[in-house]
């Protein structure tokens, strides 16, 4: 058996089990099963070599001869840190799902799929299946985020459907174009690379634009991410987790996909993804700071730590881009166990207001310690995953653009504010007057888990940029002769 | 790297140390039950480090002075090389010996004289931390590691003076006694500094051959900033008012600390230092009025002292100013043999200090009539000439006017610009509790000082574009234009339904296609 295949086969046949298998089951199946498609994730981590810039463990299967469409998996530097993220992240969103106790198959059937669709966006290496899966992740959400989310999950729902499919139909207009402007017809990621290379600059841009504005609204960049306070909030805690830790990576994967796709198109408008970036990250920051509802604070939050990704992105060179890929993987962290903390308070609370928390050591010393963690890891502390990446983000954009990465710092300083502020609220001051259980046994696992990442990335980023090194280097020649 | 054990000699003590500390962080080493555990660590650790001196003092006797041991390289930077290795001359065997031996001594004291006591296990792992400084003190083959070892034996020493930390004279007076070693570290520092500047090296060896070629002015500078770090360690006169402070600890800690070890620790390094001392005669010349008045100073004031821990205090410093008078003589080597002997004797006699009411029988001695006879000179005495006072008035008092200034215009002016913090109060929050029930209302998002006004009225902007232009014109927006479409399409749809419309929209085509 194919490793990669059996990464996306295993959490599917787990949905299978889960639909088969009786209700009261339902938890510890998808438990199971989001266990030990992380544990092969870290089996293909280890096939993975870290040498190679190329592709790793493909599989092809020609699937349409005549549209020259392949089923096509593989890994390089760029999809193995997000495969690994998406598992470990996965089992986090099962793990914490343990207060569902109404419509339980209808819960894991989806989230167990969305597993397998994301990891099918990480690793397909073929156009034409990458838009297969990436269609794929929205429905489970949809039905996740409309039966099991908060007051307006209805309108939340409904406006993320809208808003991503909106986004989809520019990303496959974008898509057809670049068949169409090749001579020979295919959709395999490698080849088109290297068919599209040759296109004219105004072209490759047209085409580009198409993919931004389908991976910009992922992921999300500045004017279009209406959808995503809404989602954020509504969404069921867990979902909140894969929302913003997996699926707004997802934007960001493509975009550097068609960063490898369109070379010529992303040096052109380099400047312009930087100041989007800039934005993104002023804006979102800014708006975090103002929330006073928690989840709504992680959302714009994300926002503006995506920014940083964009950012890194738009340095194209290598310092920047690992930074870029550094963050994806933190920010899944940190945002993950973000929404994992507030999340199980909420449930315990029924409050998301953070005017009502207060001196949460006294009461919940184990959800302050993870708060905390997760907020200082967000902000970029020495120590945590959040620093690594800002760092080599801001050493990328000073090699680029000098004293403009100054509004980075910006940025920083106002995540700095919101962050210790909410820091400050939660943890000191008067005591609130809620009652709040302390965390239970796989709650607890899954916070431990990210939280030991987190700082684990942060001490020992070695072993982390070592495997992503090849690929970027690689990606950073591509632009080293064009700007 | 076959002398590479050598190296773990004076790091024993300290494994043991962190082996104690392990415990305590995990908790398995608490109370009385873990107190045999504690004792024979340490014991262990420190027995090992004075067998492993006496195999050294033993190779020494029969080959002569060893080699220097193999270094590891700790830090390097340029120039600027750390390496871990060990200098056996005679100087360090003797002193490294004292100490593993005076620890060994003083823990096994340590184990029935803390017995039961709260702090137990903390006080073997900061004796073990200290035996292991003063062992790196004694052996370190560089001026840095000797430092590390230096302050690590000062570190012991505050730690061990606050042993009661929960007593307000404990921890002034390990604070005192802490702040006027900093002088001597301050002057330590210089001397590295310099050290490193003038000769390019860090280690002992290089910089006994190096100073024959130094200018004696700079030799004389370099000098001053170590005499400084010596002076105040062995509480000689500028500094002489901290030792008597630093009783407050356990008795066996007082007696390796003051009596024994770390008071020795500044006449060490002046022995350590002699090749730099005979190139700047001056400093050489200082040390014999120095050494003269901090003995004469504690002779009277060591007798007009009631207790038995205090008359030993000033009778060490007394025999420490003599030494340093015969290291300002030139007799080095008597400096050392006085040292060594000074050093045991005075640890018997603290150590015998708690039981001294059981074993005299004689009464105590009245205060000789030389001093009880000059009323001046007893107050003086008694008041230690007034030493702390002056340091007071000298240098806290005018540290202390500074520091208001400073606050003052911390409040008037930066704080306005910086804006407060959130919780202004520093209670702990269950004080705070019933004053404020009710959380201060929309606090949350309030900007405080110049920056965060210019956050809030951004981010009041930002939250408006926001609202308006991207959550309602474009997420609401397309639901809304759907649902408008949606109706208009409909209503085409019903119209389509009626007959009349769908034959007017065939005559229609047929009009269009023909």
């Amino acid at each position: 058996m194919p490793p990669l295949l059996l990464l996306l086969l295993l959490p599917t046949t787990g949905a299978l089990l889960v639909a088969l298998l009786p209700s009261r089951l339902a938890h510890r199946v998808a438990t199971g099963a989001a266990l030990a498609t992380m544990l092969w994730s870290g089996w293909v981590a280890s096939l993975f070599s870290d040498r190679i810039a190329h592709l790793q463990l493909l599989e092809k299967i020609v699937w349409r001869p005549r549209l020259g469409s392949h089923f096509a998996l593989g890994v390089d530097g760029l999809s193995l840190p997000m495969l690994l993220l998406a598992t470990l992240l996965t089992l986090v969103a099962v793990l914490a799902s343990g207060h569902v106790r109404t419509r339980v198959k209808g819960y894991f059937i989806p989230l167990l799929l969305l597993e397998a669709a994301m990891l099918g966006v990480f690793a397909a290496q073929d156009w034409s299946l990458f838009y297969i899966f990436w269609e794929l992740t929205l429905l489970p959400l949809f039905f996740l985020i409309n039966n099991y989310g908060g007051a307006q999950r209805n309108r939340a729902a409904l406006n993320f459907l809208l808003y991503t499919m909106g986004g989809s139909v520019f990303l496959l207009l974008a898509l057809l174009l670049a068949y169409d402007a090749l001579p020979e017809h295919t959709f395999l990621m490698t080849a088109m690379a290297e068919g599209l290379r040759d296109l004219p600059r105004e072209k490759q841009i047209l085409i580009f634009l198409g993919f931004f504005i389908g991976f910009g609204v992922k992921m999300p960049v500045f004017p279009l991410h209406g959808w995503l306070p809404l989602a954020h909030v509504e969404a069921p805690a867990p979902v909140s987790i894969l929302l913003s830790g997996v699926l707004l990576k997802m934007g960001s994967y493509g975009l550097l996909r068609t960063a490898i796709l369109l070379p010529d198109a992303v040096s052109a408008l380099q400047g312009g993804l930087a100041a989007l970036a800039m934005i993104n990250l002023l804006h979102g920051g800014v708006l975090a700071w103002r929330q006073i509802d928690l989840k709504g604070m992680i959302a714009y939050s994300s926002v503006s730590h995506m920014g940083v990704v964009l950012l890194g992105i738009a340095t194209l060179e290598s310092t920047g881009l690992t930074g870029a890929v550094l963050q994806m993987v933190s920010h899944g962290l940190t945002a993950g166990a973000l929404f994992l903390v507030i999340g199980l308070l909420y449930e315990r609370t029924h409050t998301r207001d953070i005017r009502e928390y207060g001196s949460l050591t006294v009461p919940a010393p184990q959800f302050a310690f993870f708060t905390v963690v997760a907020f200082v890891a967000s902000v970029g502390v020495p120590g945590t995953s959040g620093f690594i990446a800002e760092l080599h983000v801001l050493i990328g954009s000073l090699q680029r653009w000098g004293a403009w990465s100054a509004l980075l710092s910006v940025g920083m300083l106002v995540s700095a504010a919101y962050a210790v502020r909410t820091i400050g609220v939660l943890c000191t001051g008067p005591a609130c007057q809620l009652r709040i259980d302390p965390p239970r046994r796989p709650e607890w696992i899954a916070a431990a888990m990210l939280t030991l990442t987190i700082l684990l990335v942060g001490v020992v980023p070695a072993p982390l940029i070592g495997k992503i090194s090849a690929t970027i280097d690689q990606v950073s020649d591509l632009f080293a002769h064009r700007l | 790297m076959t002398d590479a054990w050598r190296l773990l000699i004076p790091l024993l003590p300290w494994l043991g140390g962190a082996w104690i500390g392990l415990g305590m962080l995990t908790g398995s080493r608490c109370g009385e039950a873990g107190e045999r555990g504690t004792a024979r660590i340490a014991l262990l650790c420190t027995g090992l480090a004075v067998l492993g001196m006496t195999v050294l003092d033993l190779l020494a006797a029969t080959k002569g002075i060893l080699p220097p041991a193999s270094r590891i390289t700790w830090l390097e930077s340029g120039h600027f090389r750390v390496t871990l290795g060990l200098l056996t001359d005679l100087p360090a065997l003797v002193m490294g010996t004292l100490a593993a031996g005076c620890g060994l001594l003083t823990m096994r004291f340590a184990v029935d004289y803390l017995h039961r006591e709260a702090g137990f296990h903390r006080f073997f792992l900061v004796l073990s931390l200290f035996v292991g400084g003063m062992m790196w003190v004694a052996l370190a083959d560089n001026v840095v590691l000797t430092f590390i070892g230096w302050e690590a034996a000062g570190i012991s020493s505050y730690l061990l003076i606050g042993y009661a930390y929960d007593r307000r004279t404990a921890t002034c007076n390990a604070t005192r006694a802490v702040l006027t070693n900093r002088f001597g570290d301050a002057g330590f520092l210089l001397g590295i500094a310099m050290t490193f500047l003038f000769l390019d090296t860090l280690e002992w060896r290089n910089v006994f051959t190096g100073v024959a070629k130094l200018d004696s002015l700079l030799a004389g500078m370099m000098a001053a900033g170590f005499l400084v770090a010596a002076l105040a360690k062995s509480a000689q006169l500028p500094f002489a008012g901290w030792i008597a402070r630093a009783l407050e600890g356990p008795t066996p800690s007082s007696a390796i600390f003051y009596g024994a070890l770390m008071a020795h620790a500044g006449a060490f390094l002046v022995i350590r230092l002699e090749p730099l001392l005979w190139r700047a005669p001056f400093w050489l010349a200082f040390l014999m009025p120095v050494g003269l008045l901090t003995a004469v100073y504690a002779a009277a004031a060591g007798r007009a002292q009631g207790d038995v821990k205090s008359a030993l205090i000033f009778s060490t410093q007394a025999q420490l100013g003599l030494i340093f008078f015969e290291c300002g003589a030139g007799l080095f080597e008597v400096a050392l043999w006085h040292l060594t002997g000074h050093t045991i004797w005075r640890l018997y006699q603290f150590l015998l200090s708690p039981s001294y009411l059981h074993l005299s029988v004689q009464p105590l001695r009245p205060v000789p009539g030389w001093l009880a006879n000059s009323r001046t000179l007893y107050r003086l005495a008694l008041h230690r000439f007034h030493l702390d006072a002056l340091l007071d008035a000298l240098i806290t008092h005018p540290t202390r006017a500074l520091a208001q200034e400073v606050r003052l215009l911390d409040t008037r002016v930066f704080s306005r610009v910086a804006g407060r913090p959130l919780n202004e109060s520093p209670l702990p929050a269950r004080v705070q509790e019933k004053d404020h029930a009710v959380a201060p209302g929309n606090d949350v998002t309030r900007g405080r000082g110049m920056l965060g006004h210019i956050l809030q009225d951004s981010a009041r902007s930002l939250a408006w574009i926001e609202e308006h232009l991207i959550l309602k014109s474009s997420g609401e927006g397309l639901l809304g234009a759907l649902t408008f479409l949606g109706g208009y399409v409909s209503r085409i749809e019903e119209f389509l339904g009626l007959p009349r419309y769908l034959f007017l929209l065939l005559a229609l085509t047929f009009v269009v296609i023909l």
